[in-house]
């Protein structure tokens, strides 16, 4: 029913977003790298989708531009909505490319399959989307990961040299948790906090507030809880300089992002090539560096064209 | 129907009515913070609205702006109060005083728009003969005005009361307790007998205020008060 809702959603969308957005990829002289094809012909139109969220957009707009600036001609079918829209997008060839957390995307098709190994995660994902939609492929990961988060104030990490979570278990007890509702019943939190950290969650002072939200992080700024469960990547880990702990016992599934491309448009271009280009990118993009995006698209309002493009320059990707 | 078993199950569960997160605790909770905002709300919305309707100043004003506040939701006061309330006090600024604050915002105006309505609705004739009679202003309101008010002013609180009932459940998205807690946790940790069993918990005490209300109006109100709504009841059939 609901799913029905979206995909009607989603493809109204797509109407709409291709309408506005055909005839807008210029194609730019091709800079700093190599051009892809050696052939005269130029490579066919790629149409490439992300989710609804500005991180899923932001990521598709780098893969554009830096395809713009070699030769592709693109067209951006970005904010689709949900996965739950735009994985059957990619799997019916509406759109031939997408950024995707290895992770989620994994848990997409197969709950039991993710682990905290990116490398486990990547392959694992590739074993099922090669027989989806007539085969797509997971090129490259970034090493920078959007994945759950410990977090703690720069002042609570001195005062108790804290940088990994298993640091945490000695003074769990003196802390105010801001943790998600579903803790202590889920297998990643209140699971992994027990099983991995010893911290048994149902005994410490506990805020239960939504993961990732904008009350968590405010509450964690201003002390009214000490640690909180938030995102890697979440913009207000640098506008308010947080620390987010190291998961040294590897609990939390890993989120590395990478593109997903559907086998039939690489074989119209040269796949060597292509995967090559966007692999070179992906490889520079860490945590580090996706938090700083995240703070000028979501926090200072820049446009996603404008932020993906000045980190490309500064990248030398293009010029 | 198995949902309703299992929702009955859960609440018959003798461990889900002891510890901090048990239906005596909860409920606790949210009693305290419903009668806490409506005791503010009724400090700040009953002198306004007496005042308004004994003199029938400031009635335009002070009636449109409660009007205003009604439409205002209280999640959304929540979220704009969350950060100073946070800086001010970072111990009671998360789940304390955001849904206080917006209990007793929304409490205010059907208190405040019923006293002044009660009020105006007295009869001239009745306050013109207090006044030949020789009563003074505060005689004629606390003897005269303000008895003949009570039944729609005690009306408007208890339609406070069960709005603030009801919505308190908000204060567990800002980390709070009361009985929103099993609702915000079971939609969290997908568990339904735990989401209706709050539901239900929360319905059982709306109706339990409502009847209380019910009672203390007929209680408190004069014997004449309610001859005559009966007479005027009667002449109107």
């Amino acid at each position: 029913m609901r799913l029905n809702r979206a995909l009607a959603l989603g493809a109204s969308l797509l109407v709409l977003v291709g309408a506005c957005t055909t005839g807008g990829g210029s194609s730019s002289s091709p800079a700093g790298v190599p051009a892809s094809s050696p052939s005269s012909a130029a490579p066919p139109t790629i149409k490439i989708g992300s989710d609804g969220f500005y991180e899923s957009k932001l990521m598709a707009e780098i893969y554009a531009q830096v395809l713009e600036a070699n030769g592709y001609t693109v067209e951006r079918d970005l904010g689709l909505g949900t996965r739950e829209v735009s994985a059957p997008a990619l799997e019916s060839g509406q759109i031939d490319l997408k950024p995707e957390y290895i992770g989620s995307g994994l848990g997409y098709y197969d709950k039991t399959k993710t682990t905290a190994d990116p490398a486990t995660n990547a392959a694992a994902l590739q074993v099922i989307l090669t027989t989806k939609g007539g085969g797509i492929t997971v090129l490259g990961y970034t090493p920078g990961e959007d994945a759950n988060a410990f977090v703690v104030r720069a002042d609570t990490a001195a005062k108790y040299g804290l940088t990994k979570i298993s640091d945490l278990t000695a003074v769990a007890d003196k802390l105010i948790w801001g943790l998600p509702p579903e803790c202590s019943a889920g297998p990643l939190c209140g699971g992994a906090l027990k099983g991995s950290y010893g911290i048994d969650v149902t005994k410490l002072n506990v805020k239960p507030l939504g993961a990732c939200s904008v009350p968590i992080a405010e509450a964690l700024k201003a002390g009214a809880v000490d640690v909180a469960e938030l995102c890697s990547t979440q913009p207000a880990i640098a506008q308010f300089g947080f620390v987010s702990l190291i998961d040294d016992k590897h609990t939390q599934p890993a989120q590395n992002i990478a593109p997903l491309v559907r086998d039939d448009y690489l074989a119209k271009v040269d796949k060597v090539a292509f995967a090559k280009l966007l692999d070179a990118v992906s490889a520079k993009m860490t945590t580090d560096a996706l938090t700083k995006l995240g703070v000028e698209v979501a926090v200072n309002n820049k446009d996603v064209k404008d932020v993906a493009a000045a980190w490309l320059k500064e990248n030398g990707f293009i010029k | 129907m198995e949902l309703l078993r299992a929702t009955a199950g859960w609440l018959l569960d003798p461990g889900h009515w002891v510890g901090p997160d048990g239906i005596p605790t909860r409920l606790e909770q949210h009693v305290v913070i419903c009668v806490v905002s409506l005791l503010v709300a009724a400090a700040i919305a009953l002198p306004i609205g007496t005042f308004i309707g004994h003199t029938g100043r400031g009635a335009f004003a002070a009636v449109n702006l409660a009007n205003i506040g009604r439409a205002v939701p209280s999640y959304a006061v929540m979220v704009m109060v969350l950060p100073p309330a946070l800086s001010l006090s970072p111990k009671y600024g998360l789940d304390v005083i955001p849904i206080f604050t917006a209990m007793t915002l929304l409490a205010i105006p059907p208190i405040l728009v019923n006293t002044f309505a009660g009020l105006r609705q007295v009869d001239p004739d009745l306050v013109e003969a207090g006044r030949g009679m020789g009563m003074r202003e505060r005689q004629l309101l606390l003897r005269l005005e303000l008895p003949l008010a009570l039944p729609v002013v005690l009306g408007g609180v208890r339609t406070a009361a069960v709005q603030v009932v009801a919505t308190a459940t908000l204060g567990a998205e800002l980390g709070g307790g009361g009985l929103g807690r099993y609702i915000v946790d079971g939609i969290a940790r997908q568990e339904d007998d735990r989401l209706l069993a709050g539901v239900f918990l929360v319905a059982v005490l709306a109706l339990a205020t409502e009847a209380a209300f019910a009672l203390a109006a007929r209680v408190l109100t004069s014997a004449g008060v309610r001859r005559t709504a009966r007479v005027e009841l009667d002449a109107a059939h």
